[in-house]
């Protein structure tokens, strides 16, 4: 237990280092892209829980990321009309909690009608639930409708600077990891494999792609959050962030980093952030060559880079050539 | 003593078909007790109903004093009444010891928070629940294959991993639901020992669904004998193995056309070209070998049947002569043309036509586009109208149900469109695959006697058939398969008073 706290400690006292050298050191342009990746790590690992590891299939989850972000922004701009710029850190912390819990049970509420359904009916059906919140958010004009929250020359604070941001992924993702290396995991991967086996082995079905669907949608809340008040973002969202392009692009992440492993979806993520970036060069032509790199991907790797397994430190190792492999594979 | 397990008047419809009607039986605590029937009899819906996978449409079930039926199935495993299923069903690409793993989630104590904070109580409770999978996964000698991945084991180990998987849960009460399936004999004895061995160590009460009746009759105490959804016998093995209801329902009653009978004593002298030939064919699903290598050839103008109990292999043969199943080993020649690697829907325009098993007729065409599409193939308008013309006059009642949609025909009529589908291309060689199966008695006279006719009209038919008198009757020559191996061949009126051939369906008992 001890041991566990230290690593946790020391990774959150890295990132906060990291954080002081990107004020110091790192370029302004750097430093978004990384932001942009820490956000997408947390909804691709989001969604493989429930896409990858659970087997059920969701296109719909920037509704939950919207959910989130409004909740976060909400609370943040409401408590810094109370609080100075001195409690940041905590308003920050506050918004995410309010994040996950909106999110968490918008999950619920999605989830329990629709995880009945399989395969292609229950992706139309998160599909419609996605632009049903996107629709709500865009027709409440408590929180500016179309033209965006907040309203007015009020603006997002920007507390989620690169190390905030990258501690929530952290802390998001090592939940996910313990969640699905767990009796529970194993019993959500039970049913992607095989639901009626499932049920004949104990596991209540629907109650665990209900939850599933929860944490995945509290994960994506936390994007969502984090996204709203990303330091080198625009201080303001507006629904037209949450369209259903935004969940294909969550789609292509764990697609492309491999359905069901979460270092998978953490490359995938990292890798739609980077790839957009580096294409930018070839301007309007760049969804093509996007497009093309995953018809390829599709034809010659439909797996995904990682496939189900997941990237080890130990599994590293073996690749160095020279090296002793402890297990001929 | 109470049962274990008692079902009382239960009945499942599906639709408008009755798969189970009225079945009552009491299982006695710790007894081993088979549940037996021929295809389609509904043995298997039985055990749906037992776990849960479906809530029957009408009676009860209890367990142990406790009604069942209609609970979610994995409230009914919580219970204490696990299950093996007839196709496998693990978890593929998990490793052997977290299949076993998932089914012990039930008794975890850990929760959600301890989960996701690694509590101690997630630890103790992770290692407890691991020690007592690698205990049950000794027992089968799955021990050093724990962290391989599950769907890579040979075909036995899928199943002993199943039925470990199944104790877990800590069952009252072990449904296996046809465990001795494509095991070869040598497994089935040891299978056989541990049934046994597993009631007495676990405390348990074992309900087995099994063709493999060598395993039934020595294995089980009790034998409930089900037939097209009813209870037809009841009593020890030796009771029920000489039931005349039981002998009537493995080996069907006897063909009463004598046109079918007359058209094979007449032309039996009559030698004919080889139209197939099939040369040491061995056909395997993923490690277990079905078809084991056999030989058989249909002359032109034949009716050959292939029969054999349930398992035997015979829709296997069947599907790797029209290519529908890959061929591992062997040669198929068709008039002379080696087909290993014609594709299935070449064969079609070579004259090869398949009338598969379960009809797959299109249930959202109407009869006359399903006839179309059994016609796909050829090109001459008025070949196709003399088709439908042939079709209707085989089976009138297709004439009368042109325009009605393939899905809303009983089982018989469906039966019959298949038929009537397979010849609309115009083949040489037709394969019907279990014309009889699951239709009503009366409307199997008339599918038969259809077969008669269109066998006089010179088709050459390979015919598929678990109702073997039938079978007899109709055809001139059979081979009698016994799981994949051909054991049994030649005419077929003295296979018909053959007493082996009985033999090869019922096994013998060995008390």
């Amino acid at each position: 237990m001890l041991r566990k706290v230290v690593i946790i400690a020391s990774v959150l006292a890295a990132l906060a280092g990291l954080q002081f050298v990107a004020g110091q050191a790192l370029d302004p342009y750097v430093i978004r892209v990384l932001s942009v990746c820490g956000i997408n790590v947390m909804l691709a690992v989001a969604l493989n829980l429930v896409n990858g590891t659970t087997g059920q299939f969701s296109i719909g989850h920037a509704g939950f990321m919207a959910v989130g972000a409004y909740a976060g922004a909400f609370t943040s701009v409401a408590l810094s009309h109370h609080l100075s710029d001195a409690y940041g850190p905590v308003i920050l912390i506050v918004s995410a909690l309010a994040s996950v819990l909106a999110a968490g049970l918008t999950g619920v509420a999605v989830g329990v009608p629709s995880l009945r359904l399989r395969g292609d009916y229950l992706a139309i059906v998160t599909l419609g639930f996605g632009e049903i919140i996107r629709i709500t958010i865009e027709s409440t004009a408590a929180v500016g409708g179309s033209q965006g929250f907040p309203l007015g020359a009020e603006s997002i604070p920007a507390y989620a600077s690169l190390g905030w941001i990258w501690a929530a992924a952290f802390l998001g993702v090592l939940a996910v990891w313990n969640l699905t290396h767990s009796s529970y995991g194993r019993a959500l991967a039970a049913i992607r494999e095989d639901e009626i086996a499932a049920e004949a082995a104990g596991v209540p079905t629907t109650r665990y792609k209900v939850l599933a669907f929860a944490v995945s949608a509290m994960l994506a809340g936390l994007a969502g959050c984090m996204f709203a008040h990303d330091a080198t973002g625009g201080q303001h969202i507006d629904p037209g962030a949450f369209r259903l392009d935004k969940s294909v692009d969550m789609l292509v992440m764990i697609i492309f980093g491999g359905l069901g492993s979460i270092t998978g979806a953490i490359v995938g993520g990292i890798f739609v952030a980077v790839s957009l970036e580096l294409l930018r060069s070839v301007q309007q032509y760049r969804l093509i060559v996007y497009a093309a790199l995953l018809i390829g991907m599709m034809l010659w790797r439909p797996q995904g880079l990682l496939g189900s397994r997941e990237l080890t430190l130990k599994g590293l190792l073996r690749l160095v050539p020279g090296r002793k492999t402890e297990r001929g594979t | 003593m109470t049962a274990a397990l008692a079902l009382d008047n239960v009945e499942m419809v599906f639709g408008g078909l009755r798969a189970v009607g009225g079945v009552s039986f009491e299982v006695p605590e710790k007894s081993i007790f088979g549940l037996i029937g021929p295809n389609g009899a509904g043995k298997t819906t039985v055990f749906n109903c037992v776990t849960g996978v479906y809530a029957p449409t009408r009676g009860a079930v209890t367990f142990h004093g406790k009604r069942i039926d209609g609970l979610p199935a994995w409230h009914i495993a919580d219970l204490g009444v696990a299950r093996t299923f007839q196709n496998i069903r693990l978890f593929g690409t998990m490793s052997v010891l977290e299949n076993v793993l998932v089914a012990s989630h039930r008794t975890s104590r850990a929760n959600l928070f301890d989960v996701v904070f690694r509590t101690r109580k997630h630890a103790d409770d992770e290692l407890a629940m691991r020690k007592r999978a690698m205990e049950l996964l000794e027992i089968f000698n799955l021990g050093d294959e724990a962290a391989e991945r599950a769907s890579s084991l040979p075909y036995g180990d899928q199943r002993r991993l199943e039925i470990a998987r199944a104790l877990m849960l800590s069952p009252r009460v072990l449904l296996l639901d046809e465990p001795a399936a494509g095991m070869n004999s040598a497994e089935a004895q040891v299978l056989k020992r541990q049934i046994h061995e597993l009631r007495d160590r676990f405390d348990l009460t074992v309900v087995l669904v099994e063709h493999n009746m060598q395993v039934v009759m020595n294995v089980c105490e009790l034998v409930h004998v089900m037939d097209r959804g009813e209870t037809i016998a009841h009593g020890t093995p030796q009771e029920v193995q000489n039931h005349p209801k039981v002998l009537e329902a493995y080996l069907g009653k006897g063909g009463e056309e004598p046109a079918c009978v007359t058209a094979s004593a007449s032309e039996r002298e009559k030698p004919a070209e080889t139209l197939l030939s099939v040369k040491g064919l061995e056909v395997a699903y993923g490690g277990i070998r079905a078809v084991k290598g056999i030989d058989l050839e249909v002359r032109r103008g034949e009716l050959v049947a292939l029969i054999g109990a349930n398992g035997a292999g015979k829709t296997t043969t069947l599907k790797a002569i029209a290519r529908a199943l890959p061929i591992k080993a062997g040669e198929v020649v068709f008039e002379g043309k080696k087909i290993n690697d014609t594709p299935p829907h070449a064969l079609v325009s070579m004259g090869m036509a398949l009338s598969p098993e379960g009809r797959a007729i299109f249930p959202n065409l109407t009869v006359r586009e399903n006839l179309e599409m059994g016609a796909f193939t050829v090109r001459d308008p008025a070949a196709i109208a003399r088709g439908f013309e042939q079709a209707v006059s085989l089976f009138p009642r297709l004439g009368e149900r042109m325009t009605q949609l393939g899905g809303t025909l009983s089982g018989g009529e469906q039966q019959m469109l298949a038929i009537a589908r397979a010849l609309m291309s115009q083949p040489k060689l037709l394969l019907l695959d279990e014309p009889s199966l699951g239709i009503a008695p009366v409307l199997v006279d008339q599918i038969f006697e259809a077969i008669g006719r269109i066998r006089a009209q010179g088709m050459t038919i390979l015919l598929v058939e678990q109702n073997t008198r039938r079978a007899l009757a109709a055809a001139q020559r059979a081979y009698v398969l016994v799981t994949g191996e051909i054991v049994l061949s030649g005419d077929a009126a003295e296979l018909a008073v053959d007493p082996r051939v009985q033999g090869a369906y019922l096994g013998e008992a060995v008390h």
